[in-house]
């Protein structure tokens, strides 16, 4: 089966052919770099307009890659829950015209489920049950994935996002946007036990996040240093601080696995391409007896392949949609459908 | 020639049929939250009700505003998407222009304005019957009521569409313009952009299928914002 999928819930325009949930024949990403640089982040009504300008040329750039025709798609996945409600709309409109004007399956994927799948792209045998963490700068979940399609949240972050946290310590660092990569480079020249700094619900009895304090800390610990106009010890600040927030989301992650009794954990989302995070979560997961996957590089961020593989495996289940999807901006990652449907 | 018409820019998302001059199907809903949702299945209903089959298209008009942001990202997105699908040309129609188009047979200027979202700010244009169809004089509008009444210094003919943010429009223009001006109400576009769009189609013109976009003529306000900074500092 070859699923066109369609992802625009946040700054990336994607599309993807994708055949069986597995292997990707194209997989077109149209970064925002630009504009996320002039204006330090993500405008909705700016990522919108883009979205609305790109999202033909791309899907068509996916399907010419492929080498495939319109008539070869078999349905069509697209990002419909959870981003931007201005960004969804527009990949949500394309997907149902598509779908209207070839007679062709819809099916709507919650952002997150397409991360999720991330995993599955590079790693066919990645086991279920399995703990998936997806860290980007929009989102820090603990899944508890128990199968295709059934879902148990255990923990977000309750403020900032992991990656939103690289991106205001980057900024702090005058490092530009985005600051995950710059924070990795440098991190990787600094010393990490520089500076300790604080690990944000490390020890508490929940697996949520918070990320807000540790910026915060970070940026008072070196106020004096500001107001003198002294060169900050950057390359120990950004390893120091990567440290910090790789220890909070490794630890938490095995502590799910071991509550839940799983042998196999997936990292995804922009920040697992993070080089010590995915160090780290190696070097603990061996020692740990656990399996740990990572998506390859391109399906980390946000893509269209991955929602194309969750679109396939929501079709295989029965669960399509029809031409009345809608977006659902604010949707909760399906709770276990287990016995519902 | 047989054209499917869509135009959500405005108070009323409309989906209209013609083939060639002849309107087959009319059909309008009010444009809420669930615009996206029922869109698709509307423009299906407004087929059948014309008695023609998607296949049986020869081509797409879509209204790309100006208008509400985010009703003409979802029309502009449908229409082209539709006919890129269908491989059928596509072709964006102003949103002012259909409305004026409806009283083309007026004498006088015409000036259709479309409420721009923010209070008293207001899209206009002036149109001039030629021929058998309205022709565009001068820029667009973006600006408020009073601002736009000094631009008129003839018999005008005000048009737009019938929901209650026009009328209160209305109001204000004849408070300022007095006896000078005359005032159609105007139906939603969506037969009208079908009509408009078979015309050009007609003579071969259309618009590129994946740059179609829609007509904001107001930036974003983070836009504005950086180019109006940037600009102090240059």
């Amino acid at each position: 089966m070859l699923v066109l999928g369609i992802e625009t819930s946040c700054d990336e325009t994607s599309a993807a052919l994708v055949v069986d949930g597995k292997e990707v024949l194209s997989n077109v990403i149209a970064t925002q770099l630009d504009l996320l640089k002039k204006y330090g982040g993500v405008v909705p009504e700016i990522a919108a307009r883009r979205h609305t300008e790109l999202i033909g040329y791309v899907i068509k750039e996916a399907i010419d890659f492929a080498g495939k025709k319109l008539a070869d798609i078999d349905a069509i996945a697209v990002t419909a829950k959870q981003g931007l409600i201005g960004c969804l709309l527009t990949g949500v409109a394309a997907a149902k015209s598509l779908s209207y004007a070839l007679k062709i399956p819809i099916v709507g994927v919650h952002h997150i489920e397409g991360h999720i799948f991330a995993s599955f792209l590079s790693n066919p045998d990645l086991p279920m049950p399995h703990i998936c963490l997806t860290v980007s700068g929009g989102h820090t979940m603990l899944v508890y994935v128990r199968d295709y399609c059934q879902y148990e949240l255990l923990g977000s972050t309750i403020d900032d996002a992991a990656g939103e946290a690289f991106d205001k310590i980057a900024k702090f660092l005058n490092l530009g946007f985005p600051g995950g990569p710059a924070i990795d480079r440098l991190a990787a020249k600094g010393n990490r036990n520089a500076f300790r700094f604080p690990r944000p619900l490390l020890y508490a009895d929940t697996f949520d996040f918070s990320f807000s304090g540790l910026k915060t800390a970070i940026i008072s610990h070196f106020k004096e240093n500001v107001l003198k106009n002294e060169p900050l010890p950057i390359e120990d600040i950004a390893a120091s601080f990567q440290e910090a927030v790789v220890d909070v989301l490794v630890a938490k992650t095995l502590r799910a696995a071991s509550e839940r009794g799983v042998n196999a954990i997936s990292v995804t989302g922009g920040v697992s391409a993070n080089r010590r995070l995915r160090q780290v979560f190696q070097e603990k997961c061996a020692g740990a007896k656990l399996m740990v996957f990572f998506p390859q590089l391109s399906f980390c961020t946000d893509n269209a392949a991955m929602v194309a593989a969750a679109g396939y495996a929501r079709l295989r289940l029965g669960k399509a949609d029809d031409i009345n999807l809608n977006v659902l901006p604010n949707a909760p990652l399906e709770v276990s459908c287990a016995g519902q449907d | 020639m047989k054209v499917l018409g869509l135009d959500t820019s405005g108070y009323y998302n409309a989906i209209g049929v013609a083939d060639g001059n002849r309107v087959l199907a009319d059909f309008a809903f009010e444009a809420k939250a669930d615009s996206l949702e029922k869109i698709v299945a509307h423009i299906d209903a407004t087929l059948q009700k014309a008695g023609v089959r998607l296949e049986d298209i020869d081509g797409f008009g879509v209204g790309v505003g100006p208008g509400s942001w985010t009703g003409i990202r979802v029309g502009v997105t449908v229409g082209k998407m539709l006919a890129f699908s269908t491989g059928k040309p596509v072709c964006g129609v102003s949103a002012l222009e259909a409305h004026a188009y409806q009283v083309r047979n007026s004498a006088s200027l015409i000036c259709p304005i479309i409420y721009a979202g923010t209070r008293g700010v207001v899209y206009a244009a002036f149109y001039r019957k030629k021929n058998d169809t309205v022709i565009r004089e001068g820029d667009y509008f973006v600006g408020g009521l009073a601002d736009l009444a000094k631009l008129i210094k003839e018999q005008v003919v005000i048009a737009g569409t019938e929901a209650e943010k026009y009328a209160g429009m209305l109001q204000e223009m004849f408070t300022l313009l007095g006896d000078g001006i005359k005032s159609e109400i105007t139906s939603p576009n969506g037969a009208c952009v079908a009509l408009l769009a078979a015309r050009r189609l007609s003579h071969g013109e259309s618009d590129d299928v994946l740059s179609l976009a829609p007509l904001y003529l107001k930036e974003s306000t983070a836009r504005a914002f950086s180019n109006a900074y940037s600009g102090g500092k240059g």
